[in-house]
Formats: C-alpha cells, sequence, structure tokens
C-alpha cells in the first residue's frame, strides 16, 4: 500500500532543499552540488521502498471542489519518478565540476532542486490539477535554468520561447483537464480525481463522447503534450533551449521535463483509448520522429544534434503510445527508460567534449578516443543504444516500436503501411546521426583542433554510470523489465501487456524493418556529407514554413498589438483608465447576468407610495442640476439639495440613524464645500461634443447596468428577513443590551469594522491636515 | 416599488459617471459623492422597503420576544458606515483638489505637467 507521508516526504524534500539552496551556497560554496546529490539519492530511496507498492493517497487541498493532493503509486508512475531521481543524483554531482566557478550558483541549484520536485510531482500525482501545477512548475523552473546566463540575448530569447511554447501547452491541458472533469462529473466521481477516472475509464470516455467534448479533450491534451515534448511544430524551443549548461540539458531537456508531455499521453491512455487517439498521436509521433532525426543529420553543433535527436525519440516514444495495440504501451513504455539511460549519458559526454576541446562546433572536432579513451568507450555503448543496433537494450524497445506499427498495418492495411515505412525511413538516419556523434571519437583528427585534456572524474563518473546501466539493461534487459518496466507498460495499455526483449531468432516484419534501417544507415554513412549537403537544400528551399518564422511573427504581431493597445488604454491619462475599467466592469457584469438568468423580472409598479416617487424625483432632478450646473456654488446647493433627497429617502426606508447621519454630514460637506470653493477659481470646462457623446455613452452603459442590478437583486417589497437579518434582530437585546440594532451591531457585533471605519476617517483627517497646512515642510523643495 | 429605485440607481450612477469624466476637478468630486449616494441608496433597496410605521424602524419598543419584523438591520449597518467614510473621502478629495490647485494653479486636469 503506498504511503502518504513518503510519498510527501519525496516531493517536499527537493522543494525545501530548493528554499535552503542560496543559503547553502554562502555557507559551503560550490559543495552545495553534493547536497543536491544526496538530496536526489534520499528521494530515490524514499520512492524505491515503494516499488511493488500500489494504490492512491490523498490529503484535502480545496475540498469544496474536490481538489486535493492525491499521489498514486503505480508502475509507471515510479519508473518515471525513480528515473527523475536517479538521473538527478548524477547531474548534481555532475553539475558540481561542471559549473565550477560559474556564476549564480545558489539560483542555479535553486531552480535545479525546485525542478526536481515538480517532475516528482508530475509523476506521482493522482489529481488532475496537482498534475497541472507540477506540470506548469516545471515549464518554470526549466525557464529559469534556460535563461541562466541572464546577461546573453540567445539565452533570453530562447528561454521566452520555451516559456510561451509549454506554457501555452500546459494552458491547453488546464482546458483539457476541465472538459475530461465535466465527463468524470457526470458519471458522478470526484471531478478531478485521475486515479478513479483512469479506473472506470469506459464510462468517463461514454460520457464525454456524449457530451461531444471527447475529440476536443483528446485534441487539447495532445497539444498540450506537444509543446512540453517537442512535438512538430512546436518543437523549435528544444534546440533553442540548449543554451542552458549542459546539466541541465541532460537533465531537462533529454531525460525528464521533456517526457512529461510523452508520460501524459502515456497516462491518458487508456482513457483516450481509440481509433481518434491513434489517428492523431501515431501520427504526430511519427511525423516528429521523421523530422527531428533529419534536423539532427543536419546539425552543426553536438547539443544541436541531440536535441534534435531527442525531439526524434519522443516522436518515437508519442508514436508508440498512439497504436492502439499492446506492443504500442510496451514500446513507449520501455523506450521511454531506454531512452533517459542513453541520452543523458550522451550528453553529458558532450559536456566532456565542450569542455575539454572546448568547442562544439561537429566538423572541428574528430579523433577524440586518444585523448578521451574512458570517454570514447561510454560513447561507443550509448551511441549504439541511440541507433538501435542490437544487442544494446535502444534496439529492443525500437524493435517492439517497429511491431507496433507493422501490427497496425496489418491490421488497417491500406495508408496505414505509412507507419511502418516512416518508421523505417527516421530509423534510417537515426543510425547516420548516430555514427556521426561516434565519428567524432573514431574519425580523423582535425587539424584545427586544439589539446584536448582528459576529463576529470566529477565529470567522468556520472556518464560511466549511466553507461554501466546502459550496458546492463543491454545485457539482462529481463531484470528491469520485471521490476518495472513490464508493470508501467499495463499501467498504460487496455489489454495484456508483456515485454519480450532480446535478439529476434526468426525472421518477421518488424525484423526484415530493423534490418533494413540498419544496413541502409550503416551503408549510407560514408555518404553522410553528400546527404547533409542535399538536406540542406531542402532546408533552404523551406525555410518559410519553418516554425521559428511563425513563431517570431506570432510574437512581433502580438507586441505591436499591445503595443496598440496600451497607447489608446494605458495612455497616462487616469480619466481613460476609468473609462475602461468602467466599461469592463458593465460588459462583465451584464454578460454575468446574460448567462445566469432568463430575461428581466417585472416588478410591481402600482404599490410605490406616493412619497418615495416625489423624493427620488426630486433627486435625479437635483442630479441633472448638478450636472448642468453653471457655476460652482449652484452646483453645490444643488448637490445638498440631493443629499438631503437621500437623507428623507432614508426616513421612507425606515432608517431613522441613517437620516440623522446623513443630514449632520451633508450640513458638514456643504459647509466645506463652500470654503473651499472660496479659493478655487471659476473654471468651468468648456465641453467637446465628441468627448462628451463618449463619456455619455458610457454613463448610460453604467447607468443601465446599475438599473438591471438593482432589477435582479432588490427585493420587491420586504421579502423574508434574511437569518443575518434575524440573527442580529433577535439577539441585540440579549446579547448586545441594546434595542437600537443598527447601533448594537456597529458597536458590538462588527465592533471592530467601526474600529477600522474610524482608523479612516481619523487617517482622512490627518492627510487633510497634511496637505493643506504642511505644503512649505520640505517637499515642495 | 423597486422600479422607480433601479430607476433612480441607474439615473445617478450615470451622471455620476459623466461627471467623473469631466476636466474640472470640482465636478469629479462631485461626481464621486453622486455615485457614494447612489451607492448608498442601492444597498438599501437589496434589503427592501415597506411603508414606513413604528414596528418596521429597527428600534425594539418591546425588550422580549418575539421581535417585530423590522427593516434590515444589516443593510442599515452596512449604509451607515458607507454615509461615513464617503464623508471622509470627499472631504479628503476636496482638500486634495484645493492642494492640486495650489501646485498647479489650475483645476483643469487636462493642463496638468503630464
Amino acid at each position: 500500500m503506498a504511503d502518504l507521508f513518503v510519498l510527501a516526504l519525496a516531493i517536499a524534500l527537493p522543494f525545501l532543499a530548493a528554499v535552503f539552496a542560496p543559503l547553502l551556497y554562502r555557507l559551503l560554496g560550490e559543495t552545495v552540488g553534493y547536497v543536491g546529490a544526496v538530496v536526489a539519492a534520499v528521494c530515490f530511496a524514499l520512492l524505491l521502498t515503494q516499488v511493488g507498492a500500489e494504490g492512491t493517497v490523498s490529503t484535502p487541498w480545496i475540498p469544496s471542489m474536490d481538489v486535493a493532493f492525491r499521489f498514486t503509486v503505480d508502475a509507471f508512475g515510479l519508473l518515471f519518478a525513480l528515473l527523475a531521481s536517479g538521473i538527478g543524483i548524477l547531474i548534481f554531482a555532475y553539475a558540481r565540476e561542471y559549473m565550477h566557478g560559474k556564476p549564480d550558483l545558489g539560483r542555479f541549484y535553486m531552480a535545479l532542486l525546485a525542478f526536481m520536485g515538480s517532475i516528482l510531482g508530475v509523476a506521482l500525482a493522482a489529481d488532475l490539477v496537482a498534475l497541472f501545477l507540477f506540470w506548469e512548475l516545471t515549464s518554470v523552473c526549466s525557464f529559469v535554468l534556460i535563461g541562466y546566463y541572464t546577461d546573453d540575448a540567445e539565452s533570453r530569447y530562447s528561454a521566452r520561447m520555451a516559456m510561451v511554447i509549454t506554457v501555452g501547452g500546459g494552458l491547453c491541458l488546464l482546458v483539457g483537464i476541465l472538459l475530461i472533469a465535466v465527463g468524470a462529473e457526470s458519471v458522478g466521481l470526484a471531478p478531478f480525481d485521475l486515479a478513479a477516472i483512469l479506473a472506470n475509464r469506459g464510462a468517463v470516455a461514454d460520457a464525454m463522447r456524449a457530451q461531444g467534448v471527447f475529440l476536443p479533450a483528446l485534441a487539447l491534451v495532445a497539444v498540450a503534450a506537444a509543446a512540453k515534448s517537442a512535438q512538430v511544430p512546436l518543437y523549435v524551443w528544444l534546440p533553442g533551449a540548449m543554451v542552458a549548461p549542459t546539466p541541465v540539458s541532460a537533465f531537462l531537456h533529454s531525460a525528464t521535463m521533456v517526457k512529461v508531455g510523452v508520460y501524459a499521453l502515456g497516462r491518458l491512455r487508456p482513457l483516450f483509448h481509440g481509433p481518434e487517439w491513434m489517428a492523431l498521436v501515431a501520427t504526430l509521433g511519427m511525423v516528429t520522429m521523421t523530422v527531428g532525426a533529419l534536423l539532427a543529420v543536419l546539425a552543426t553543433d553536438i547539443k544541436e544534434l541531440l536535441a534534435y535527436s531527442t525531439a526524434s525519440h519522443l516522436g518515437l516514444m508519442v508514436a508508440a503510445f498512439g497504436f492502439e495495440s499492446h506492443y504500442g504501451a510496451e514500446a513507449g513504455a520501455f523506450h521511454l527508460f531506454n531512452h533517459a539511460l542513453f541520452k543523458a549519458t550522451l550528453f553529458l559526454v558532450a559536456g566532456i567534449v565542450a569542455h575539454e576541446a572546448g568547442t562544439r562546433a561537429i566538423d572541428d572536432l574528430g579523433g577524440l578516443r586518444e585523448d578521451l579513451p574512458i570517454t570514447a568507450g561510454i560513447t561507443v555503448l550509448a551511441a549504439l543504444s541511440m541507433a538501435g543496433i542490437p544487442p544494446f537494450n535502444g534496439f529492443y524497445s525500437k524493435e517492439i516500436l517497429f511491431e507496433a506499427a507493422w501490427e497496425a498495418a496489418v491490421h488497417g492495411g491500406g495508408l496505414l503501411w505509412l507507419y511502418p515505412a516512416t518508421a523505417v525511413f527516421a530509423s534510417v538516419f537515426t543510425v547516420l546521426y548516430s555514427l556521426r556523434f561516434l565519428w567524432l571519437f573514431f574519425g580523423p583528427r582535425p587539424d584545427g583542433l586544439g589539446p584536448v585534456h582528459r576529463a576529470p572524474l566529477g565529470l567522468l563518473a556520472p556518464p560511466a554510470v549511466l553507461a554501466v546501466a546502459v550496458a546492463a539493461v543491454s545485457v539482462v534487459p529481463g531484470v528491469a523489465i520485471d521490476l518495472l518496466v513490464d508493470d508501467a507498460a499495463s499501467a498504460t495499455a487496455v489489454s495484456h501487456v508483456e515485454i519480450h526483449a532480446g535478439i529476434p531468432t526468426s525472421l518477421s516484419g518488424p525484423v526484415v524493418m530493423s534490418a533494413i534501417t540498419i544496413a541502409v544507415g550503416v551503408a549510407a554513412f560514408p555518404f553522410y556529407d553528400r546527404i547533409r549537403a542535399s538536406l540542406e537544400r531542402v532546408r533552404a528551399a523551406t525555410t518559410l514554413v519553418h516554425p521559428t518564422v511563425g513563431y517570431d511573427a506570432l510574437l512581433s504581431a502580438t507586441d505591436r498589438a499591445s503595443g496598440l493597445v496600451g497607447r489608446s488604454v494605458h495612455n497616462g491619462l487616469i480619466r481613460t483608465y476609468v473609462w475602461w475599467v468602467l466599461l469592463s466592469a458593465c460588459v462583465l457584469t451584464v454578460a454575468g447576468y446574460a448567462t445566469a438568468t432568463t430575461g428581466l423580472p417585472t416588478p410591481a409598479v402600482a404599490e410605490t407610495p406616493v412619497a418615495l416617487v416625489l423624493v427620488l424625483a426630486v433627486a435625479v432632478v437635483a442630479a441633472v442640476a448638478v450636472t448642468t450646473a453653471d457655476s460652482h456654488v449652484t452646483g453645490v446647493l444643488t448637490l445638498g439639495i440631493l443629499g438631503f433627497m437621500v437623507a428623507i429617502f432614508y426616513i421612507l426606508a425606515s432608517g431613522a440613524d441613517l437620516a440623522l447621519t446623513q443630514l449632520v454630514v451633508e450640513t458638514l460637506l456643504l459647509l466645506i464645500f463652500l470654503l473651499v470653493l472660496e479659493e478655487l477659481p471659476a473654471y468651468y470646462g468648456e465641453i467637446d461634443l465628441l468627448r462628451a457623446a463618449r463619456d455619455g455613452a458610457l454613463s448610460v452603459a453604467v447607468g443601465a447596468t446599475a438599473f438591471v442590478s438593482v432589477l435582479y437583486a432588490a427585493p420587491d417589497g420586504a421579502g423574508a428577513p434574511t437569518p443575518t437579518a434575524s440573527f442580529f434582530t433577535n439577539n441585540a437585546i440579549p446579547e448586545g443590551g441594546g434595542a437600537n440594532i443598527v447601533n448594537v451591531i456597529l458597536t458590538d457585533f462588527r465592533a471592530f469594522d467601526t474600529l477600522g471605519e474610524s482608523i479612516v476617517i481619523v487617517l482622512a483627517a490627518l492627510s487633510v491636515l497634511v496637505l493643506l497646512t504642511m505644503r512649505d515642510r520640505g517637499e515642495t523643495q | 416599488m423597486s422600479l422607480a429605485l433601479a430607476a433612480t440607481v441607474g439615473v445617478l450612477f450615470a451622471f455620476g459617471t459623466f461627471l467623473l469624466l469631466r476636466d474640472d476637478l470640482v465636478k469629479v468630486v462631485w461626481g464621486l459623492a453622486i455615485l457614494s449616494q447612489a451607492a448608498n441608496v442601492y444597498l438599501i433597496s437589496m434589503g427592501g422597503i415597506t411603508e414606513p410605521t413604528g414596528d418596521t424602524v429597527p428600534v425594539l419598543a418591546e425588550y422580549y420576544a418575539p421581535f417585530p419584523e423590522t427593516a434590515d438591520p444589516v443593510v442599515q449597518a452596512l449604509v451607515l458606515t458607507a454615509i461615513v467614510i464617503s464623508f471622509g473621502m470627499t472631504a479628503f478629495a476636496l482638500a486634495l483638489s484645493y492642494r492640486a490647485y495650489q501646485e498647479n494653479e489650475t483645476i483643469d486636469v487636462t493642463e496638468w505637467p503630464q
């Protein structure tokens, strides 16, 4: 059974450490990297205790809306959480060495730790609102980390692009979540309880279909996942994110954060399972897999190559989760695991290369095996795994994807044969760029390459550990599969799952696909430069459809639009602000009435007492007179008439105290007005007709809104007294000891409010004093 | 009954808004004052208004239950507070206008330095 305390601790610990990271950095200096590693190790150990456990635990958060911090333990979530914390240990240890001498490390480790907490939250959350919250937190941390070099314009541009795309995707997820909640609520479940929704997925899916929100929800979730997991055409932020320090790239932008989208697809796969799901998600993944692989071949920088390769492999996972058969679930979950291992390794290797050779340009690097022999060995394991060469672990999961694509084509026929064809096509390029990466170590050494130092142990150990893990999974895949991966795949599947990993022994469609992939890839590698040149020509011919162009156009259009809106709404005149604020308030109020009610109420006109009508009519006439008064004195006197009429209205409304207070206040105000007016000039603004018409229109709108509001809200005649009113009436004498209920409320029941009111009056008096008598005490100098 | 109230509140709000948007600072203060009056009338109308009698005033003549049904004392307490606060606000706004006139030598807000 899942243990709430352990789970909450594992998620909270990184956040706590994040809060103290800047302080620890001051105390310990760069050693704080090891503190991060210890935190990650503790989380890892805590999560390990939950392996084999199942179940959901929760603690209320917003009970009135059925939102709770629900955490669920199942193999899929645990697999993801263990990957994040396990790789986190190595990343923190690596960062200690790699970030040596860099500025702002307190902020760096704070963001990195907070990110780890968020990712654990995403992995374990069983509440849709909590999931969304953690999801967005990972985007925010990613933004901070990509923008680590705050003085660098490219860094800021990339950080903003990542923020706009991933958070925009997050908003799609929010709407998708609300649509799912609609479906869940209509079958009587707590609306945001993901575990319950998945347990009753058939009923929820049917309810969503019946209400017409199934497809919109599916599409929104797919867009959100595409934004987060760098799918076409939203992948553009991922290569840009490579400006972040290499530990960040290895952790966030290959192993964990970018997998959040894939993870969400895997989670919701059972709910949305069906032909529409496959048509959208599998196609999306296949296109990304191909585009990413082609762009990786075009890359000129090793981190750029790895970034596009990451997009391509994310496409592979998305496509896998898109396929309907159980092979899809197996390939998705297994490749999620394998890719995290080999790609984090390769990023750390890229960091070593950049650190020791001083360049990341692919064409300037080569023959590094003599300078970096151990790194070369690590790279062989990871790169061959990435290429999908047997007997490495990347081959096993890719082989299952081929099976899924083959299965879909055999079942559906026709156009669906494009799936296996595309998979092979993309994988050929995967082999190509993987070999190119390997060629950094085994190809000829360019003349321009300066001396390359051996990598220090602190940089070498983390990728070595990961490479050992790659080797272990390659040799005995059964261990990892039995421990977690098989069960993880089951959590994303609707049918029975049993992963087979190994060297194929008999000839079948998928085996032929693998054979073609590897044979063509290896055979084409000698012509790598020519392939790259022709791809470059294709890219140059299609710059117009490149997503960055669209992004930049969108951003500059938004910029221009907000400039225009700013100049007209926010022009420095308070009058203009008031105008727009009042208009918005009216529109929102009326829209609220329009959606919540049906038609206007019809009040009984006949019952209105004549005295009341007369008094109100005089008040209205006074208001007209104030507005049209031709001198300040006339205006103030007519304003007084309005005030006294309101006082009489209070008498007619049984408010004796109100009338008394109003009379006193009006008299005082009249005096103050007359005193001040004596000092003021007799300015009388000329009326600009256009402005008067515009302000008049707004005034009519405000008046109409107030009119409608009173009609809706005021009871016609005395209704039954509200419970609050009855309470005060019945308790004024027993509890407050006074017969005047209004006075008892003010001085007894709500005495603190009255105290606050008195303070306001005192403050107003003090301010008046300061404004009028202290003018020459310093401020004007 | 509520139709008359609604019409009054609407008209008062309209004129108050119009005055609030004028260039003459004194008129802006008037606008504030009218808006407060309108809001108070609005609040009172929320409690529901009946023909006044000795019993409807929320001052209890009988000291023992059952107490008579009075006009809503809650809205009256709210409005009483609001009257006093708006008095403070109007007085402060006037003082501020006077000070602004001293500094800028005009009460036309469009002629102030931006």
